[in-house]
């Protein structure tokens, strides 16, 4: 098992805020703090709008932060951001794959351009065919394979330079269960392998299954974070599902004192739980 | 490949056969039609060979036998007859017997305006003869009658010929292929990567984004280039192989050559140019969110090239201070020149010069706008002048 002490990632007071025409400034990430440790699957469990996608690309350099600080792997993502993506590697629905490239130019083409050794890229490539089984198809173009295999390709595309950190945005969204399945099955083998994955999702089941520890984020903020049993303490309610609505609730003030519980004597709104990272 | 490549290399010499066996067989069928002419009334006695000339020609119909004339009108107007003739007195003092012969015909009909062409043919031959008849029995001969002649000599060379034709051929082509050229790589590398939804898998890649733009502008401006000067190449061979037998055909000696200086100059314009079209190009496509948007804000500007063109391309003036100031105008006279064997270096240095001021213009700006993460994110409804007004001039 990798060295947990060390953080990985560390989110600090991360703050992002949008003009938008019609609504004004949107504070889409209004002061997440979280860290993430090697051989962890740190889940970020929100609606749609939450703000986790704004999170993930804030630390994927995509997007800048408005305010607080992050780190991966010590590299900070504004004053180095080359360093950060050297560091990670960002899969969503959003970052799709060259149509007219085969399988394997893709992987090779993501291998180098993400600056791994060139003499090792062939081996690196092999390496990410064998692993994901897309030897029968890497001669294929990307417009010709089904969604399962342009998944695997999508995979090897983001761990084409073996980054020590993992971002997966909504990875199963558009994928039939089998493809879904394998999707989880590849992030359990990673997290073995020592990496540091971040989850996003808004399927309840999978955060269940895959994530160590949990943070719930609403409107931008980060209303809890725990292991699912730990949140399971704090709200008195079983299923994820359910925990994860009594925090939303009690953040919407839709609940009043009486039915708050457990938690609501421990966290009121907007706050977190302790950091009980293992 | 295909666009970049084997268009360019076997599209004119297809293209050049293709106009002209259209233009033969065109010209077949046209000459092929019978002529329907309706005639309304005789001209003078004197001159009655005139109308057994018209009604002996071999493509002429001749009617003329219509109870009421005005008949004749609405077939004309109905395509069922191609010009109603009629010979109307003139009272020209000495000459008894003048006449005109008027045309009635409908210009936008091909059939009706051969029709008036082989009626002025036979009226002009017609015409001579009688003169010529006449000057003989007033003892004029035709060395007396013929005076006041204009003869004109060619100095021209068959070379300077064909440099005149490819001068203007040639720079107007490179002009409009290196733009051709560098149009769809500029969409497909800006507005193309948004629709493939490739824009955010690229940005999360450890290469900085300066390197990851500068490898797209240089991959546009590679295939700008290599377009316009292949289909340079093609143009020259194709000339050589078509045209020349063709314009030989009708005896003028044409040779196709360039000399051998205008070369460099051609490569530096066509470079000049593709680094020029390559950053406007890619400016406002990165705008786009989409292929088809992209190519929507990027024609404009194409057409927009063929006006400067056609002022360096249509006009004898040489490059000079004034029009080397003149941007793609400057390159286009610059070319012409060059292969036209003129070479003012003062004025293609500052052609250069003025390019490439354009040139760091445009990545200066492009500079600016990539510090907007908005603009990174396609914000601005794919808008260049949305962004302009709110980021750049607000």
């Amino acid at each position: 098992m990798t060295d947990m002490s060390q953080a990985t990632v560390r989110v600090s007071d991360l703050r992002k805020t949008f003009y938008d025409e019609s609504r004004g400034e949107v504070h889409a990430v209004d002061g997440l703090s979280f860290d993430c440790h090697p051989g962890e699957v740190f889940g970020l469990l929100g609606a749609n709008g939450a703000g986790k996608t704004t999170t993930l690309r804030m630390l994927s350099t995509v997007l800048k932060p408005s305010g607080g600080t992050a780190s991966v792997m010590g590299h900070d993502i504004e004053r180095d951001p080359e360093a950060v993506r050297r560091s990670l590697g960002f899969y969503s629905a959003s970052t799709a794959l060259y149509p007219r490239l085969t399988a394997r130019e893709t992987i090779e083409f993501f291998t180098r351009i993400n600056g791994y050794p060139a003499e090792r890229v062939q081996q690196r490539v092999e390496e990410l065919v064998d692993r994901f089984g897309i030897a029968e198809y890497q001669k294929g173009r990307v417009d010709k394979l089904s969604s399962g295999m342009k998944q695997k390709v999508s995979i090897a595309r983001t761990m084409a330079h073996d980054p020590p950190v993992l971002i997966f945005d909504e990875p199963t969204v558009g994928l039939d269960v089998m493809n879904a399945l394998a999707m989880v099955k590849v992030i359990r083998e990673l997290k073995e392998e020592g990496k540091t994955i971040i989850f996003s999702s808004h399927i309840m089941s999978e955060v269940e299954k895959l994530c160590d520890r949990i943070g719930i984020v609403h409107r931008g903020k980060l209303l809890a974070l725990g292991t699912l049993d730990e949140l399971r303490a704090v709200t008195g309610e079983h299923y994820l599902e359910d925990v994860f609505l009594d925090y939303v609730k009690r953040a919407e003030g839709i609940v009043g004192e009486a039915e708050i519980g457990p938690a609501g004597a421990l966290h009121a709104a907007g706050d977190e739980l302790p950091d009980r990272s293992p | 490949m295909v666009n970049g490549i084997l268009i360019p290399i076997f599209m004119y010499p297809i293209m050049l056969w293709a106009v002209f066996t259209g233009m033969t067989f065109v010209q077949g069928i046209n000459d092929g039609f019978v002529s329907r002419l309706a005639v309304d009334g005789p001209p003078p006695a004197a001159h009655s060979m005139l109308l057994d000339t018209i009604r002996g020609h071999e493509r002429i119909q001749v009617r003329e036998d219509a109870a009421d004339p005005s008949v004749w009108d609405a077939q004309l107007a109905a395509g069922e007859l191609d010009a109603i003739v009629s010979f109307r007195p003139i009272d020209a003092g000495a000459l008894d017997d003048n006449f005109a012969v008027a045309v009635l015909y409908d210009r936008a009909e091909e059939r009706s305006r051969q029709a008036r062409e082989r009626v002025r043919r036979l009226v002009d031959d017609y015409r001579t003869d009688w003169i010529a008849g006449r000057a003989e029995s007033l003892d004029v001969d035709e060395a007396e009658r013929t005076v006041f002649v204009l003869v004109g000599e060619n100095v021209s060379s068959s070379e300077d010929i064909g440099q005149l034709l490819l001068g203007q051929m040639l720079s107007f082509f490179l002009v409009i292929m290196v733009a051709l050229g560098c149009f769809i790589p500029s969409v497909d590398t800006t507005a193309g990567e948004r629709e493939r939804s490739t824009w955010e898998t690229l940005m999360t890649v450890s290469a900085s984004r300066s390197s990851i733009v500068t490898a797209k502008y240089l991959y546009v401006v590679t295939l700008g280039m290599v377009a316009g000067l292949l289909n340079v190449v093609a143009m020259m061979i194709s000339m050589g192989a078509i045209v020349r037998p063709l314009l030989q055909a009708n005896d003028e000696a044409i040779a196709f050559s360039i000399p051998l200086m205008a070369a460099p100059v051609m490569l530096a314009g066509a470079t000049a140019l593709a680094l020029f079209f390559g950053a406007a190009m890619m400016i406002l496509a990165a705008f786009a969110r989409s292929f088809k948007d992209g190519q929507a804000m990027v024609t404009p500007v194409y057409w927009l090239v063929f006006i400067p063109i056609l002022l360096g391309d249509q006009t004898d003036v040489n490059l000079s201070l004034g029009t080397a100031l003149i941007p793609i105008a400057n390159i286009t006279m610059m070319i012409r020149d060059a292969i036209q064997g003129v070479f003012l270096w003062q004025w293609i240095g500052l052609t250069l010069a003025v390019t490439m001021a354009l040139v760091v213009a445009c990545l200066l700006l492009a500079r600016q706008i990539l510090k907007f993460e908005d603009f990174l994110m396609g914000s601005f409804d794919g808008s260049f002048w949305r962004f302009a007004k709110e980021k750049l001039f607000a």
